[in-house]
């Protein structure tokens, strides 16, 4: 952090008053005691539902109050050469990439199938093109697609109008995406890195991108804002 | 020794930290500059540029989820 000692003029500053606001913890208990009712409902239908539940108020919350943001990751080196947010994403993708390596691996070695394989996405330049429409659309509307959920979670009235059109564009893609597989990319490559490096080789390759990606970030932020703090 | 605002109430990351980076460089050294501003993430990406840049940085919840930075230009 850097300096915290505050501006001189501070304290002659004035500002109009403003009317008091209601208090917002009633609400937020009110929230709370829905969400505990909301999971019993849940439960009496399948009792995994209650887990995702936790996860995705979990999942939210550290979003919330760590102003994790995918877009500031990928944007701020761009506009400002502040790697800081894009370490922390370098970070959290080393300690996913150990986390999933781990479920996928004792699936595998119990001779299960491998969770998560219909996830292995094919390699095309449709990917790449839809990669650059997608960041083109996060700047301009603000957030990814957790960022935009989890401001309008916190009442951000604009970004509501991203998540309409997030919800339309993600209906439009589901609804289209069939055709995509069966004309344009049927023929790239799905790659799963375990198939061609071996479990211990595609993880050290990976950690391997990823701290290059963290050593490039570090020196960006030296280069561009003279330290690397 | 003046003092600037900018309001930024209603704009989505990043157009305040990019608002604040242009009038920062308007801005002499020793005045200040209060950036009004209700999205939390550029809460937290303009203070941090501001402190980067070697700036005093000051800020204050006004309201819920309302906050005013405080900059003073220091170089």
């Amino acid at each position: 952090m850097g300096q915290t000692a505050g501006p001189a003029t501070k304290s002659t500053r004035t500002r109009a008053p403003r009317k008091p606001k209601k208090s917002q913890l009633p609400f937020a208990l009110l929230a709370t005691a829905l969400v505990i009712v909301f999971g019993f409902y849940l439960n009496y239908y399948n009792d995994k539902m209650v887990v995702y539940l936790l996860f995705g108020i979990s999942f939210g919350v550290i979003l919330q109050r760590s102003r994790f943001c995918f877009t500031a990751s990928m944007r701020d080196p761009c506009i400002t050469g502040s790697t800081s947010v894009t370490r922390a994403v370098l970070i959290a993708c080393s300690l996913a990439t150990i986390g999933f390596t781990a479920i996928k691996y004792s699936a595998h070695m119990k001779g299960e199938t491998i969770p998560g394989m219909e996830n292995v996405g094919q390699i095309s330049l449709a990917l790449a093109i839809g990669a650059v429409l997608f960041g083109i659309g996060m700047v301009i509307a603000g957030g990814c697609a957790s960022g935009t959920l989890m401001r309008v979670g916190e009442g951000f009235t604009m970004q509501m109008i991203s998540l309409f059109f997030f919800v339309l564009g993600s209906l439009w893609g589901a609804h289209d995406m069939g055709w995509w597989r069966a004309h344009v990319i049927k023929d790239a490559p799905a790659v799963f890195l375990p198939d061609v490096f071996g479990w211990l080789g595609a993880l050290l390759v990976q950690s391997l991108i990823i701290l290059l990606l963290y050593i490039a970030s570090v020196k960006w932020q030296e280069k561009k804002m003279g330290s690397a703090e | 020794m003046a003092e600037f605002t900018l309001d930024c109430l209603g704009e989505a990351c990043p157009v305040p930290l990019m608002r604040t980076e242009k009038k920062m460089a308007e801005l002499s050294v020793g005045d200040v500059l209060v950036v009004s501003i209700d999205h939390s993430c550029a809460m937290k990406n303009v203070p941090e540029w501001a402190r980067k840049q070697g700036h005093n940085v000051e800020i204050e919840e006004i309201d819920d989820g309302e906050w005013e930075v405080v900059i003073e230009k220091t170089k």
